[in-house]
Parts: C-alpha cells; sequence; structure tokens
C-alpha cells in the first residue's frame, strides 16, 4: 500500500489537473456585448432562425445580423429591460457592430457552405449549433488561450442536449463519411 | 481522404491555351495573383524564387536575328491525370487529385515544406513560399476572402482557381440545382486573358472547348512523353512550337535562360 | 516515514501515466499547432457581403470599362464589363490590379499646399513684360483640361501646354475600317490604344510590324519587319517613292539603311496598294511616316476627325493650346504640371529651358513620388485611381468621341487635392460643377448613345435626362457620340522633326521596349521580376555578345550614359535584341535621357 502511495498521489494530482485544472485555464471567458434573448424573440416576435441569420441571393451565408437589422425593430426602446437599454445605448445610438463573439468561428483556410448543408442536405440549425435558438441569455464565449478558437469547437457541451457533433474537422468528416460523400480536400479547404 | 461518390457526374476540367494567341501581355499572371492572395515579390526574389501560380514563357525557334520568331507560352500546373508525380512524392500526402473535378489539389495548411513535390513535377509549376508574404500597408484590404493566404515553408500552386469554384458551387445550391451536376465556371486567368488564348471548361463535357481541342489532332501538350496526363491541350500553328513543347534536347545552360 | 527518491520516481510516473491520461497534453499539441498555423505576420481578408461598382479605368486614355468585386463596399478584385461595345471586357495586365494603387508604397499623401498656393501667387503677382504662368496638362481633353485653358484665360499671354500629338486629338483612328496595317514600332496589339478594340478589330486587318527587336504585337503580327534602328524614315521614304510610282532612288538607301532586301520593301508597298484603306503608324509620330497615309487612302476612312465632346457653351472662350516650342525660353514663372493622371512624357530638359532663371515656381500635383516631382518645388499630393473623380477622353483609336468618368471606388485620403480646383482658385473662377456642367452640357445636345454596365443596356441620350444621365455616369456608364454627318477628310498635323545630336562615339543604339509603362500596384513583379516577360524600368537588355565586348554579366549592375545623362541599370542578357542595340523600358527615368539622340554607352560598375 504505501510502495502505491506515490505513484496514486501522482496519478490523483494529475488526473485533478488535467480534467479540471487544465480547463479552467486554458480557457478565457467572455460574455457576449450584448445580453441577446432567442427566447423573447422567437415568442414575442415571432421571429424563425432565418429571419436574422439569412442566405443572400449568391448563396453566401450572411452569419450574424449587422446592426441594421436589430436597429429596424430597436431604434427606440421596445421593452423595458436593462438589456435592451445598454444595447440601444451602447451600439444603436452611436452607430457601432456590436463586436459578437462566434462560438462557431473556424481557422481562415476552412470554407463551410451553410446552404449546401442546410438548403441541399436539409440539416437542422440545432445539429450542429445547439439549443442556441432557444436560449434566453448567451452563454459566456470561452476561448482557448493558445489557439484563439471558441470552446464549442471541441467541447459539446451545452450542445451535448441535441447533437454529439463537434465542430472539429473531423466531426465534419465523420459524418461526410457517414452519408457516403465524397470528401476532397478542396471541398471544404480555401 | 478520398471517399466513395454518391451518383455525382464527375467532371474534369481542363484548359486548351491557343499559343498563336498570346500575345505575353502577362494578364493572366497579374490576374492570378489578384484572385488567389500572392503576395507581391520580395525584394531578395528572383524568377527562380518567386510566386508565380501561372507563368508565361518566350520560346524561340532558335534561329539568330533576324530569322528569330518568338511565341509565348503559358504554363500553370497541368493538373496531370495519370500517375501524378506531386501526388506520389508528398510525404504529407497535402496533395491529392479530385475524382469528382480532376483538379490536382495542395493543401498548403499540411504542407510541411519539404519541396519534394517541387523537383518532382516536369512543369516547374509548384512554388515555394521562401518568404511570409508581405502586402504594402492598406493593401490587405484588397484581399480576396474566398482563398486564405500561406505563411512562408510551404508549397502552393494553382488549384483551378478554387475560390471560384466553391462560389460557382454555392450559387447552384441557391438556385436550387442539384449537387450531382458539376458547376460551371471561369478561372482568373481564363476571364482575364484579353485575347482569349486561354479557355477552360469540362473536358468530359463534349462540346466544351478544352474537351474539342482534346480531340483535335493538332493540340498538343507539354512533355506528352513523360504520358503524365495533362488536363492543359495546347495549340499552335508552328511545328517548332510543338517541337519545344517535347523538349527534344535537355536545357542548353546559357540558351534556356535568356527567355520567359 | 521518510520519502526516498523512489518515491520521487513513482510520484513522477504516477503524475505521468496521469496527465497522459487527461486531456491536457493532446489538446496542447493541437493548440500549438493551430497556434503555429495563426501567424501574426500573414493578413486575414475581410469577409463580408460580396457585391459589384462600376467605373472606367484612368490608368490610360483607353478608359476601359471596370467591374469591380467589392467586398462589404472595399473593392477585391477588377475584371471588364463584357458587353461594353468597345473595350468588350477586356483589361490590361496595368488594370487588372489597379485598386492597389491606392495603398503602393510611393503614395503621396501630404504636400505643402498652404505654401504652393502662397508661392504661385506670389509668382503671378511679379510676372513681369515678357512672363507668363504656364500649365503642363499630361492628358489634355478631360474637363480638367478645359479648367485649365478657362483658367489660364484670366491671365496676360498665360499658356496651356500640352504634349505634342498627331493622332487622339481632333484626329483619331478607325481600326475596324483598316484593310491592312503598317505599324513602325507602334504596339498595336499591347498598350496602343484600347486594347479591346485592337483585338476585336484584329481579325479584319493584316498587320505588318515594322521595328527592331520582336514586340509582343510583332509576334502576333502576320509580318514582323526587322529593321535597324534609325531607319524608320528611310523606309517610310521608300515606300512612299513606290506608292507614288517614282524612281527607285530612296529603295536603294533604305534597303541598306534598314537590313532588308529590296524585294521586301516592294512587297510591303505592294501590299498597301492592293489592300486599302491601309493605316500607317508610328510609335513616334514622325511626319514623315504618318504623312504616307495621304498615299494609302485612309484618310476619312482609317483616319478621321472626331467632334469633340460637348462642352458648355460658356468654356468656350478658353485659353487655346499651345505647343512647348512656341513658347520663348525662360519666359515661364509659374508652372503648374497636371501629372495626376499617367499621359505621354515631356522631357523635364525641354521644360526646364522654358522657365524664367530666378526663382521660377514649379508646382507638380502628382500622386507617386518620381516623374516631375523630382524637379518641381512643390510636390502635390492627388487621388488615384480608383480614387479620384475624374473623365477619361476618348483614346486614340476611337473614331467617335467619348464621354466617361472614372468613379470614386474609395475615399481618397484627406490631404489630397484636385489640381484643377486648385489652379481654378488661383484664377478665381469655380470648379467643382464642372462635371456636372459638362455632362449636363452632352445631355442637351441629344447626341449619341448611353450605355449602362450595371444592366449592360443602351440607350438614346435623348430619352435620358440631365439628372438620370449624371446618375448613370456616376454608377458607371460610357457615353458615345453619334457618327457626324458628313465625313470630313481629316489634315495631319506636320510636326518638325529635331535632327537627333551627334553621338558617333556612343556605340549602342537605343530601342525602346513595352513603349507604355504605367505606374502600377507592386503585384506586377510577377512580370518583372518573378519571371522576365516585361522588361523592368530599372534593367537594360543586350544581346549576349555584350558580355564580351562590355565586360557585363546577366544581373550585374551597369551605367547606361547618354548625352543627357547616365542611368544605374540591371543588366540582362537577351538574344532576341539584336547585337549592338540596348533596350530599356519606358519611364520618367528613360525616356529623359533620349531626349536630343537615342544613342548610348554600356558601361559596367
Amino acid at each position: 500500500m504505501r510502495g502505491v502511495f506515490p505513484f496514486a498521489a501522482g496519478l490523483a494530482i494529475m488526473l485533478a489537473a488535467g480534467w479540471v485544472g487544465f480547463p479552467y485555464a486554458i480557457y478565457k471567458s467572455r460574455p457576449q456585448p450584448v445580453d441577446f434573448s432567442h427566447k423573447v424573440h422567437a415568442d414575442k416576435a415571432g421571429a424563425k432562425c432565418e429571419d436574422c441569420h439569412a442566405f443572400r441571393a449568391d448563396g453566401t451565408f450572411a452569419g450574424e445580423p449587422t446592426l441594421d437589422k436589430c436597429s429596424s425593430c430597436h431604434a427606440a426602446a421596445m421593452g423595458s429591460t436593462l438589456a435592451e437599454k445598454n444595447f440601444i445605448d451602447r451600439y444603436v445610438t452611436p452607430g457601432r457592430e456590436p463586436e459578437w463573439e462566434s462560438y462557431a468561428r473556424q481557422p481562415d483556410n476552412v470554407f463551410f457552405s451553410h446552404i449546401a448543408h442546410v438548403k441541399r442536405a436539409k440539416i437542422a440549425c440545432e445539429t450542429c449549433h445547439g439549443n442556441h435558438g432557444s436560449s434566453d441569455r448567451p452563454r459566456a464565449y470561452q476561448e482557448d488561450r493558445l489557439s484563439g478558437y471558441s470552446r464549442d469547437i471541441w467541447q459539446v457541451g451545452e450542445r451535448a442536449k441535441t447533437t454529439r457533433a463537434s465542430m472539429t474537422m473531423n466531426g465534419c468528416v465523420d459524418c461526410h463519411r457517414q452519408q457516403g460523400l465524397s470528401q476532397s480536400c478542396l471541398d471544404c479547404h480555401k | 481522404m478520398i471517399g466513395p461518390n454518391k451518383n455525382i457526374r464527375a467532371a474534369r476540367y481542363g484548359m486548351t491555351i491557343d499559343v498563336d494567341r498570346c500575345s505575353g501581355c502577362g494578364a493572366c499572371m497579374v490576374a492570378c495573383a489578384v484572385e488567389n492572395n500572392v503576395p507581391p515579390a520580395n525584394p531578395k526574389a528572383t524568377d527562380r524564387t518567386g510566386l508565380t501560380w501561372i507563368r508565361v514563357y518566350k520560346i524561340d525557334n532558335g534561329l539568330p536575328y533576324p530569322e528569330t520568331r518568338s511565341a509565348f507560352v503559358p504554363v500553370l500546373c497541368q493538373h496531370c491525370g495519370n500517375e501524378t508525380p506531386c501526388v506520389h512524392v508528398c510525404p504529407q500526402q497535402a496533395v491529392e487529385v479530385d475524382p469528382a473535378t480532376g483538379v490536382v489539389g495542395e493543401m498548403p495548411q499540411r504542407c510541411l515544406g519539404c519541396r519534394y513535390c517541387v523537383a518532382a513535377c516536369p512543369y516547374h509549376a509548384r512554388y515555394f513560399n521562401w518568404w511570409d508574404p508581405k502586402w504594402p500597408a492598406g493593401m490587405e484590404k484588397t484581399l480576396n476572402p474566398d482563398v486564405t493566404p500561406r505563411m512562408r515553408g510551404v508549397v502552393e500552386k494553382c488549384n483551378f482557381c478554387h475560390g471560384r469554384w466553391h462560389a460557382a458551387k454555392q450559387q447552384a445550391a441557391a438556385d436550387g440545382k442539384p449537387d450531382t451536376e458539376p458547376v460551371e465556371y471561369t478561372p482568373a486567368c481564363a476571364e482575364a486573358c484579353p485575347t482569349k488564348a486561354i479557355r477552360f471548361g469540362d473536358l468530359n463535357d463534349p462540346a466544351s472547348e478544352p474537351a474539342q481541342a482534346a480531340k483535335n489532332g493538332e493540340s498538343f501538350r507539354l512533355l506528352e512523353k513523360l504520358d503524365t496526363g495533362s488536363k492543359i491541350y495546347y495549340r499552335s500553328k508552328r511545328e517548332w512550337v510543338r517541337q519545344i513543347a517535347n523538349a527534344p534536347h535537355p536545357a542548353a545552360s546559357g540558351k534556356e535562360s535568356f527567355h520567359g | 516515514m521518510k520519502s526516498t527518491r523512489r518515491d520521487l520516481f513513482k510520484f513522477t510516473g504516477g503524475a505521468a501515466v496521469g496527465a497522459l491520461l487527461s486531456p491536457a497534453p493532446w489538446r496542447l499539441v493541437t493548440d500549438t499547432a493551430l497556434w503555429s498555423e495563426t501567424w501574426p505576420g500573414v493578413p486575414r481578408p475581410a469577409t463580408g457581403e460580396i457585391g459589384a461598382k462600376y467605373t472606367n479605368c484612368s490608368m490610360c486614355p483607353a478608359g476601359c470599362a471596370v467591374r469591380a468585386r467589392t467586398v462589404n463596399g472595399q473593392p477585391v478584385a477588377l475584371m471588364g464589363v463584357a458587353e461594353h461595345p468597345f473595350s468588350h471586357g477586356v483589361l490590361c495586365p496595368f488594370g487588372l490590379a489597379g485598386h492597389h494603387l491606392p495603398y503602393h508604397p510611393a503614395r503621396l499623401k501630404q504636400g505643402p499646399v498652404a505654401e504652393a498656393k502662397a508661392a504661385a501667387m506670389e509668382a503671378l503677382a511679379k510676372c513681369g513684360k515678357g512672363e507668363r504662368a504656364a500649365v503642363l496638362d499630361l492628358r489634355p481633353g478631360r474637363t480638367a483640361s478645359w479648367t485649365y485653358r478657362r483658367a489660364l484665360a484670366q491671365w496676360t499671354d498665360a499658356a496651356y501646354l500640352a504634349p505634342p500629338r498627331t493622332l487622339g486629338g481632333v484626329v483619331a483612328v478607325n481600326l475596324a475600317a483598316a484593310k491592312i496595317v503598317l505599324s513602325f514600332g507602334a504596339p498595336v496589339l499591347d498598350g496602343w490604344g484600347t486594347l479591346g478594340n485592337a483585338i476585336a478589330a484584329r481579325d479584319g486587318f493584316r498587320l505588318i510590324q515594322a521595328e527592331t527587336v520582336e514586340s509582343r504585337t510583332a509576334v502576333l503580327a502576320d509580318v514582323w519587319l526587322p529593321i535597324r534602328p534609325g531607319s524608320e524614315v528611310a523606309l517610310a521614304r521608300a515606300i512612299a517613292g513606290l506608292l507614288r510610282k517614282e524612281d527607285n532612288s530612296s529603295l536603294q538607301a533604305a534597303a541598306s539603311q534598314t537590313g532588308l532586301r529590296e524585294e521586301q520593301i516592294v512587297e510591303v508597298a505592294r501590299e498597301l496598294a492592293a489592300n486599302r484603306p491601309a493605316l500607317v503608324l508610328d510609335s513616334q509620330e514622325r511626319s514623315e511616316i504618318l504623312a504616307l497615309n495621304q498615299l494609302t487612302g485612309s484618310l476619312g476612312r482609317a483616319i478621321v476627325t472626331r467632334r469633340e465632346t460637348p462642352v458648355p457653351d460658356s468654356w468656350k472662350k478658353a485659353a487655346a493650346e499651345t505647343e512647348l516650342d512656341a513658347v520663348a525660353d525662360r519666359s515661364i514663372r509659374l508652372l503648374l504640371i497636371d501629372e495626376s493622371v499617367p499621359g505621354a512624357y515631356v522631357p523635364w530638359s525641354a521644360i526646364e529651358r522654358k522657365l524664367v532663371a530666378d526663382n521660377p515656381v514649379v508646382v507638380a500635383f502628382a500622386w507617386s513620388r518620381g516623374g516631375y516631382g523630382r524637379h518641381a518645388r512643390f510636390v502635390l499630393p492627388t487621388a488615384v485611381y480608383p480614387e479620384g473623380v475624374d473623365d477619361i477622353p476618348p483614346a486614340v483609336d476611337s473614331p467617335l468621341a467619348m464621354f466617361r468618368l472614372s468613379n470614386a471606388l474609395v475615399p481618397a485620403p484627406a490631404g489630397v487635392v484636385n489640381p484643377a480646383e486648385f489652379v481654378a482658385g488661383l484664377a478665381g473662377i469655380s470648379a467643382s460643377d464642372a462635371l456636372r456642367e459638362r455632362s449636363d452640357a452632352i445631355a442637351k445636345t441629344g447626341r449619341g448613345t448611353l450605355f449602362t454596365y450595371a444592366d449592360a443596356k443602351s440607350a438614346r441620350a435623348k430619352d435620358v435626362k440631365p439628372d438620370d444621365f449624371w446618375k448613370a455616369l456616376n454608377q458607371g456608364a460610357c457615353w458615345m457620340d453619334d457618327p457626324p454627318p458628313r465625313t470630313e477628310i481629316p489634315k495631319l498635323a506636320s510636326r518638325r522633326a529635331t535632327a537627333p545630336a551627334a553621338a558617333d562615339d556612343l556605340p549602342f543604339a537605343v530601342v525602346m521596349a513595352d513603349a507604355y509603362a504605367l505606374p502600377c500596384s507592386p503585384i506586377l513583379s510577377k512580370v518583372y521580376q518573378e519571371s522576365n516577360l516585361r522588361l523592368a524600368a530599372n534593367r537594360a537588355a543586350l544581346h549576349p555578345s555584350a558580355a564580351g565586348d562590355c565586360g557585363v554579366k546577366d544581373g550585374c549592375r551597369a551605367m547606361i550614359e547618354t548625352r543627357s545623362g547616365k542611368l544605374e541599370v540591371l543588366v540582362t542578357l537577351d538574344a532576341a535584341v539584336p547585337k549592338g542595340v540596348v533596350q530599356l523600358a519606358a519611364a520618367a527615368s528613360t525616356l529623359e535621357l533620349f531626349a536630343s539622340s537615342a544613342r548610348a554607352k554600356v558601361v559596367r560598375i
């Protein structure tokens, strides 16, 4: 027993450090610039995903909506929440674009075609992005200090409620393989 | 990473280049650099160490002045379909032939910079980034978002304008076209060529110009004797041009360096 | 219990196993790889909405129609407008990278505007008898040119100067009407006129290119006549003699001077006579050579009179154009040089003679260093394509008048000056609405057609209201005149040829390559430095035998010495350049050297 103790101690300490300490240390967390409630917009405003996250005529995906989309309704306060007041004061009035952090941001050399997945493969938004769309508050954005990418790419976490897919290259390749699609490097890289 | 195809009608993108129409202006070289975010030359770069995904060479009939007659030959990656040399030698599998398009796709992101492929390519169509890319201050605003810039230490080459191919596929999806059909698009060099000497198309489509050039007995490919299955069909009425294309004799040290 | 070293090893072992069983080391490896890919020096292109903006390229008088691909409004690529009835969607290598110019490292952004203005006003006040102000306009025919002429009309004896030209103003060329073209070095298919037009018209004429070194145009021509440098006029004389069916006295002289056989010259003359109208062009517009057009039936058909693009009537009282030669020496006290857009180069030595000896004020308006900025007292920065709004006069090969604007696709930096407004301000006239006034004047004539680029549609100008006319021009359009009701046979101006200074001690004849060298984007290193496709302005091409004669090697430094000065170059050995000839690229630095004679010595450094 005594002979095993140092080994076990070392093992236990590093396991704890690796599984608990490391994720805590490697990620830098910050909140989104606006305390945006998807739930409120879906329920009260009756908005669907594609109302704000739209495709353009040439098939490219507009991603996060720009300020003019929000200003079209929120030029003046529509409710009485502090979050909306802050938004109008900090962004609408001075005409400044909110600096949204994208949970799904991919490296610059990745070409991901939303329209191929949404329109052709008919994949639901939740399959890859999780249940963002029904959240009441945006999750804090957790960024890996070394690589600069979001924890969401790796971690299944919150998204595990609707998907087990990660957004790393392996995640894409696995699904493509299952669907029997041809995978060539240039299909997804630029 | 090539997986099984569904019922995709495969394309074989290729080109036909009419040497008798090429004026040697270099518009193709500039348009390619603009489209693919190829940086301006490092001050120390020469014609051996530069990045010219497409390069126009000047060749001549070998006679002395005033009987010299010249021609201009644009050379780019030939997208070899048979025993592709660069694919064979790459230790990283950073380059592959896409069975759905025939394009030999180079992945600078995967390359480790051994330059074996640069040596293996018989057409000298692969280029190594000896330096980090540097654009003058502010010029990085003019970069094309559809193509990612490369860092130093990796090899790059023509991919038949994959950025434009991606855009064409997105447009096809937006237009509701089925994904089993190959898309039509034009690479930057073919679009920019003032005399339309460079024409691009699907070799599997019998109506396309490259397909017709391929069947035409007057067309020739570079270094045909190596049987690389090049997808670029050149045309010229001049016999000495066709002769040079097959490199009948090894490079004479003085002569070759004077041209292009 | 004492802990021993063994315990330590066990602890370390357990820690190692624990670490490997945790995600930490694996993530660190991947993260490091990812971190190495986000190398700080490599820029990331901005993403955003892809759009299009339309303009016309102002880098040369061709003014080809341009479609800019924009990302969030910023142009990232340029291409032609395929449906344009004159430029046919063609852009040259320089135009394809024009959107880089605002970020050119040599680009000027600041200048001594207030000092220049004060000095100019002082010089104007000081103008004594026989002294004058002058404007040198490198690209005449623009609305800005009219502004200069109107401003100069306010002052006594002021001179409006422009580079002399025989073709490209009132007299223009109609390539489509020519059955055969004999070009003495004019780069018909590579920088002369409008590239898209020349290529579209190419199949309609036979092209004979007479020049020393086989240029790009010569490679595509039907016949290349390799003639010795300096023998062009002799060849033209012999052909004129043959066309007039005179005796063959000049034929023998031409054969010996050019190095051609007499039968070759006779054949050329025969072809010109058999394929009328035959157009004769010359890169230097020598009168003796252009005069051949009077014998070949091209006047009135391939060489035509072109109506001027309409101007408001109130402008017509403006100063006339003066030849630099006609201005008295040492009489210009204030000289304003507009080199904001590239144009023909007038050697500084020819200008310097005309300036007063004591403290002349020379103000150059330029977008980059180099050019006249090297000689002027004040250099004021201007907007550069595609920042500035300027109109582009019709090119030499447009038989009809045109009006098109180069639009502002990106904003110009705050310190730039509009040269026309500066000069107008000095003269006390208003010029800020000049382009609008001219647009209205054209719309009101009801003449011509307006072609808009965004929808590729044509409309008769008389069906477009002046407001919409102006709006369309600003969004990318081109107005083309109707053919005139009567064909007026043009008269070719006769220009006195200056006899070249004697230079027998200089062994090399100089031949210019790439006769139209534009200041251009650094990306053109693809053709100048990363390949040998085009000759860079700092290079000289020599036959390899010069290696022995001058002791130079490929890539070594050398000095080109001429009667007018010296220039340091790098040597390129090229067997296509005949012995005894040195080939240089046309640029301000090289053109300056050959004002008096085209001969040089090459000395290794």
